[in-house]
């Protein structure tokens, strides 16, 4: 039985991320066995599976902020230093990668002291130097650009969860990453804020943002995945178009998750 | 209004048998105490050692002629402390003004019957500070200028001070300048402790954590006689003064407790904001200073300002090195043998003095905990 599906969307365009025989574990415990995927510039890669099966732990590797043992990970044309590189440097690949890599959390996890617009503003400045007034201007840009022009002083603590997560979008596109990674982006939020989170992740699709979402959204998934990745206990199981996946799996597997999933 | 009195009484004190033959044994003791005190303080007491030695007790032997030098720090520091809790805190009740300013008039009232002169002065400086802790309420300054601000007074105060000679500095006047200069220079040294003993640099992390635990292990007074022994070995052709090596001993020292609070509060912020400042590529600087610090203070500030008072408090020890603080003053006044017999003025006074600026210290230290409590959600 073929258990991965080589991908031929990617390789025939240019590839932003490329994993091959990756390999990850936290002590003892294997999360991520063998994991081949690439990515292509513009390319929207949706990550869905079980919790616990390794689908966040894939996407925090691509930015670093999970190590990694054996394999490969090259992000925008940068190797992504290893384990063992990194217990004796690797710090500069690892800053050089971040910078074009954005992220967004379950958490929002913004800074609670400060407003929403330096929230967006600080890393400009601080990362790449920006003067204080262009970055806060273009920072001012970016919330009216997600809808939150008048909330642009709010504290996070004044903001809604569904707010929060778009000021947690605004903030990583002030880097201007060339890849964004959302791990469970509406997982924590109300039912009713959902959309609104939703809408801003659609636009950026189509402005053609290259994208890697972790999501429990079958329906969004199917809307703006160019691909869809399920991964099962650490491997890759299938990769195809949301059409190939979500209406004709090939795995048992993926079935019984699906019919799990989208039953309600 | 006696049928409210009556119902408190019984609510409160007589509610149960219990609490009936508690209140039947306490309230007569206290009664008793209280009349015993006050007939001891109004009629029996002799407060004019008080105000005949006021000079010593508040600067020890510093030169008379060079006293507006002292008054300008009590003046400065008036207004800061006035200006940080107006700056800090949230508009406090008008009631609280109220208290403030009666309390202001009567220390002026008591002072002035003592010495008109200093009792002027004094009202003078703490209605200073009362101005500068209403005036400030409203406004909102940036938190640098603040604290930069605070920092030129402090500044201020030692070089205005300083002329005369560290020698000549005591009294209640040495207590409070050390205890602001040790609590200011121990902030930086102890974050830069707590950052090195979480530090993935092991030999950082080691020495750090080897000097945080020796400093909490051994007595301040002992931390304190050695520094001040060690330094002449060190540097043998300088003469650092007494109390420039009496303050190090103490900032060495509190360094390694404020290290702690301020581990304490590391721990206290989430992974998700680590996190985030690193997937925008903050360097670690960056992800200290602007993300994980802030917060982390933000925790522990009651805690730094309780550990004022600890120093304050703790003060009283520099008397083994030769200093004569508030505390030494006092004693070397009862040294007299004119002054034998006002043992009990003297240890009064200290008592209410002590007891009036820690009582201003726990409160600061419970309005910021209930203000930073509320800004945090």
């Amino acid at each position: 039985m073929n258990a991965i599906q080589i991908p031929t969307a990617a390789t025939s365009r240019d590839v932003i991320v490329s994993i091959g025989r990756l390999n990850k574990s936290f002590g003892a415990f294997h999360v991520l066995k063998d994991v081949d995927l690439d990515v292509g510039r513009g390319e929207v890669v949706v990550i869905i599976g079980a919790s616990g099966s390794g689908k966040s732990t894939l996407i925090r590797c691509v930015n670093g902020l999970e190590m990694y043992q054996s394999g490969r990970l090259t992000v925008d044309g940068f190797n992504m230093p290893t384990e063992a590189d990194r217990a004796i440097g690797g710090e500069k690949e690892l800053a050089r990668i971040r910078k074009g890599v954005g992220m967004v959390f379950q958490q929002f996890n913004l800074f609670p002291h400060m407003s929403a617009i330096d929230n967006v503003a600080i890393a400009p400045i601080r990362v790449r130097g920006r003067k204080p007034d262009e970055a806060r201007a273009s920072a001012l840009r970016l919330l009216d650009r997600v809808g939150l022009h008048d909330h642009a002083h709010k504290l996070p603590a004044q903001l809604s969860g569904g707010q929060q997560q778009r000021v947690a979008i605004a903030r990583s596109l002030a880097m201007e990453p060339h890849i964004m990674l959302f791990d469970e982006p509406t997982s924590a939020l109300d039912p009713e804020m959902v959309g609104e989170v939703l809408d801003v992740m659609r636009e950026l699709a189509r402005e053609g943002m290259t994208m890697m979402i972790v999501t429990h959204e079958m329906g969004f998934a199917r809307e703006v995945a160019d691909r869809v990745v399920y991964i099962d206990h650490g491997r890759i199981l299938e990769i195809g178009t949301p059409t190939e996946i979500f209406d004709r799996p090939t795995h048992e597997r993926t079935k019984t998750f699906l019919s799990r999933v989208l039953r309600h | 209004m006696t049928t409210v009195a009556l119902r408190w009484v019984h609510r409160n004190l007589f509610a149960k048998p219990f609490d009936t033959a508690l209140s039947l044994v306490v309230i007569p003791m206290l009664a008793w105490a209280v009349y015993a005190f006050a007939h001891w303080a109004l009629i029996e007491a002799h407060w004019q050692v008080v105000g005949g030695s006021f000079k010593v007790l508040m600067t020890g032997i510093y030169p008379a002629g060079q006293l507006w030098r002292a008054w300008f720090s009590v003046a400065t520091l008036c207004a800061m402390f006035g200006a940080g809790l107006g700056l800090s805190l949230r508009p406090g009740r008008a009631a609280l003004t109220a208290v403030a300013s009666v309390a202001i008039l009567i220390a002026a009232a008591l002072a002035a019957a003592i010495d008109v002169h200093s009792g002027m002065l004094t009202a003078a400086c703490a209605a200073l500070g009362i101005a500068a802790w209403i005036g400030t309420q409203r406004s909102a300054v940036d938190q640098r200028i603040v604290l930069s601000g605070l920092l030129a007074g402090v500044v201020a105060v030692f070089v205005v001070l300083s002329p005369p000679g560290f020698e000549v500095w005591g009294g209640l006047l040495l207590s409070v300048v050390l205890t602001i200069a040790v609590s200011i220079l121990t902030l930086p040294f102890g974050i830069l402790l707590a950052l090195g003993r979480q530090s993935r640099i092991t030999s950082l992390r080691v020495i750090s954590t080897a000097y945080i635990e020796t400093m909490r292990s051994v007595p301040l007074i002992l931390v304190v006689y050695w520094i001040w022994i060690i330094v002449p070995l060190l540097a043998p052709d300088t003469s650092v003064p007494g109390l420039l090596r009496g303050m190090a001993g103490f900032a060495l020292f509190f360094a390694a407790y404020v290290a702690e609070y301020v581990r304490s509060g590391l721990q206290a912020v989430p992974k998700g904001q680590i996190e985030a400042a690193k997937s925008l590529a903050m360097s670690s600087w960056t992800l200290n200073v602007d993300i994980v610090l802030p917060q982390a203070l933000r925790v522990v500030v009651p805690s730094l300002v309780g550990q004022i008072l600890d120093i304050f408090n703790g003060a009283t020890l520099v008397f083994i090195i030769g200093l004569t603080d508030f505390l030494r003053a006092g004693q070397m006044i009862l040294a007299d043998p004119q002054n034998s017999g006002r043992t009990y003025e003297i240890y009064v006074f200290l008592f209410a003095v002590y007891l009036a600026i820690g009582g201003a210290i726990t409160y600061a230290s419970r309005r910021l905990e209930a203000h930073l409590a509320r800004g945090s959600r």
